[in-house]
């Protein structure tokens, strides 16, 4: 844990001090940004740091759709606005080309298989597949599910729930209501296996 | 920006990267309000392909050459032609007095001012980073900009394009339910000078709080002294007020997952002395359809039905009423509606403009802007989402796919004149 909290912070720092001289955004080449999203999201796109997601292997248009919301600051993370400040549109699509590309990897967390046979057994009635694809590899504007980290998606699904996250569709916030805490881990574990 | 300031913004980002693994935890502590019972849908018993889902909106402008204002049929005099382009998600429209055209958007988050400058259109982002800025109206001088969770006001917008300053938050006056789904807003001026304004409701099908949401309201401009219009309204997000009656009428639309073929989408009047009557949702729908998943008795006891109906699964959204002098008589008092077109209904049907002549005994529904909709390879190129009636009688159409608003003027046939 601690390790990893220091690679991040050590590569933003060098980032930081490489590029203090002209406006970050507009300026850093690709690889050099691309390295940057890599020291949280993990450098071949698969995060190995808690409650970050994953990129690789992400449908572009989600990615192009989420990087754009962050840019404009709709949807609210921290640090993300920043990061993406001043992107063109074409800075946009070429960083979700990148990530969209890669394979994605099974998350290191534990995986319970009871709770992802019960997730399983919720997904289909809530037609989690309808819009992320029987795989839940996702489509379109609709994230890739499968091989995510559990623990953010468990803090997605909550955000959701509880109309706390901007930027989103609505659909997700109408599909979440009055879904417990135990089952939206179960379904976390259950994407997470796919 | 400052080195440091540079500096830091880093360092808050490597930070945070530890600092959300205990944000999740915290959101569990806090107990929502207004929160509907569970969405009732049953999509099983709908026999619709279960793989339909939502079509995405473009963040990104759709280039000039690609926008597919050669692909749309008007009637014998009419045409259409690119007013504008280049802002993505391009939804309502309402025009200043000084002629600025304020346009609102929903999942990417912005307010644009377009404005003309020697025939030509400057497209301006006003705002951005909102929660679906949908709900925009002007009235003297000011624009209220109304997103799902907040309300604002600024004052003597047009001699103030770039250099807003700060607005007028209104947010705590209107007192608007804060849950997102079928929220996005939609406001407008009537003719008694208030201000009116929809909550949908939060489901697909779902018993709904009655007290909150699934209504028509009117305030004062400022937020006081709220009026209940009607209720049992699931999804309406478009209103006009008939020119001469003074009546309010309204798109509705109708629940998905319950079929191909409907329940059909609505087109509803508040007739004068029925104000607070009730709509129907969520047990009657379109003309006395029953709802399949929530059962009453008799069910469609009370309910105000329809004037129209206006398709399955068409989703019309813009409604305007036409009073200008460009068009030919027979269009005077019509109303033309948006519709954005289907995503739950597997041949797809809508995206275009279609007029409703209201005035007589029937209301009837006939085609006026098409082309959008491959019907054979089930395909669509745009979606229209609202209409503006220009001051010199054009109407203008926003394409949300493609981020573009087309004008449509007419000319009589045979007529040299440009």
């Amino acid at each position: 844990m601690t390790r990893l909290w220091w690679r991040p912070l050590a590569l933003g720092l060098a980032a930081a001090a490489f590029f203090a001289g002209a406006p970050l955004a507009q300026t850093m080449p690709l690889a050099e940004r691309i390295k940057l999203c890599g020291a949280c999201h993990g450098e071949d796109g698969n995060s190995r740091t808690p409650n970050i997601p994953s990129l690789a292997g992400q449908p572009e248009f989600f990615l192009v759709n989420q990087l754009f919301l962050f840019r404009e600051g709709v949807r609210k993370v921290p640090g993300m606005s920043e990061l993406t400040a001043g992107l063109k549109d074409d800075d946009l699509v070429a960083l979700a080309k990148h990530f969209a590309a890669l394979e994605a990897k099974p998350s290191k967390e534990a995986i319970d298989p009871a709770s992802a046979k019960r997730g399983a057994a919720l997904a289909e009635p809530m037609r989690c597949a309808s819009c992320h694809l029987p795989s839940l590899t996702g489509q379109e504007q609709m994230p890739r599910l499968a091989k995510q980290r559990i623990d953010y998606l468990i803090h997605s699904m909550t955000q959701f729930r509880d109309d706390a996250r901007s930027g989103a569709d609505t659909q997700m916030s109408n599909v979440l209501i009055g879904v417990s805490d135990d089952d939206i881990a179960a379904l976390a574990h259950y994407a997470s296996s796919r | 920006m400052s080195m440091t300031s540079r500096i830091s913004a880093l360092l808050a980002v490597a930070v945070t990267a530890t600092a959300l693994a205990f944000a999740s935890g915290e959101l569990h502590a806090q107990q929502r309000k207004g929160f509907s019972p569970i969405d009732r849908t049953d999509q099983k018993k709908s026999k619709q392909d279960l793989n339909l889902k939502g079509h995405p909106t473009p963040p990104l402008a759709t280039p000039l050459e690609k926008i597919p204002v050669d692909k749309l049929r008007l009637p014998a005099g009419f045409k259409a032609e690119i007013w504008s382009h280049g802002h993505p998600g391009a939804r309502t429209m309402v025009i200043g007095s000084k002629g600025t055209i304020f346009m609102g958007s929903r999942l990417i988050g912005r307010v644009y001012a377009i404005t003309d400058r020697d025939g030509k259109r400057e497209v301006k982002v006003l705002l951005q980073g909102l929660t679906q800025p949908n709900g925009l109206v002007f009235r003297d001088g000011s624009l209220y900009v109304f997103a799902i969770n907040q309300v604002f006001r600024f004052d003597n917008i047009e001699d103030r394009l770039d250099n807003l300053g700060a607005p007028v938050e209104l947010t705590k006056a209107f007192n608007l339910p804060d849950t997102l789904h079928h929220n996005w807003k939609y406001v407008a001026f009537g003719p008694d000078g208030k201000m009116y304004v929809q909550v949908g409701a939060n489901c697909n099908i779902c018993e709904i709080n009655p007290g909150t949401h699934g209504q028509i309201r009117r305030y004062n401009a400022d937020g006081t002294g709220m009026e209940i219009l009607a209720r049992g309204v699931r999804n309406t997000v478009g209103f006009d007020w008939h020119p001469q009656t003074g009546e309010l009428w309204f798109t509705d639309n109708g629940r998905d997952w319950a079929g191909n073929e409907g329940p059909e989408d609505e087109l509803n009047v508040i007739r004068k002395g029925q104000e607070g009557a009730f709509y129907g949702f969520p047990y009657c729908h379109a003309n006395g359809i029953p709802d399949p998943d929530i059962r009453i008795p008799n069910a469609c006891a009370g309910v105000t039905l329809p004037a129209a109906t206006t398709g399955p699964h068409s989703a019309g959204l813009g409604i305007k009423f036409y009073t200008g002098t460009m068009f030919p008589k027979e269009y005077q008092n019509v109303a033309f509606i948006a519709r954005h077109g289907s995503w739950n209904r597997e041949q797809k049907f809508g995206y275009d403009v279609v007029i409703a002549r209201t005035d007589g005994g029937k209301v009837t529904i006939e085609p006026f802007m098409t082309g959008l909709l491959d019907e054979k390879a089930n395909q669509f190129f745009g979606r229209p989402s609202y209409l503006l009636q220009m001051p010199d009688g054009s109407l203008l159409v926003s394409d949300e796919t493609n981020g573009a608003i087309y004008r449509i003027s007419y000319a009589a046939p045979g007529a040299t004149k440009k």
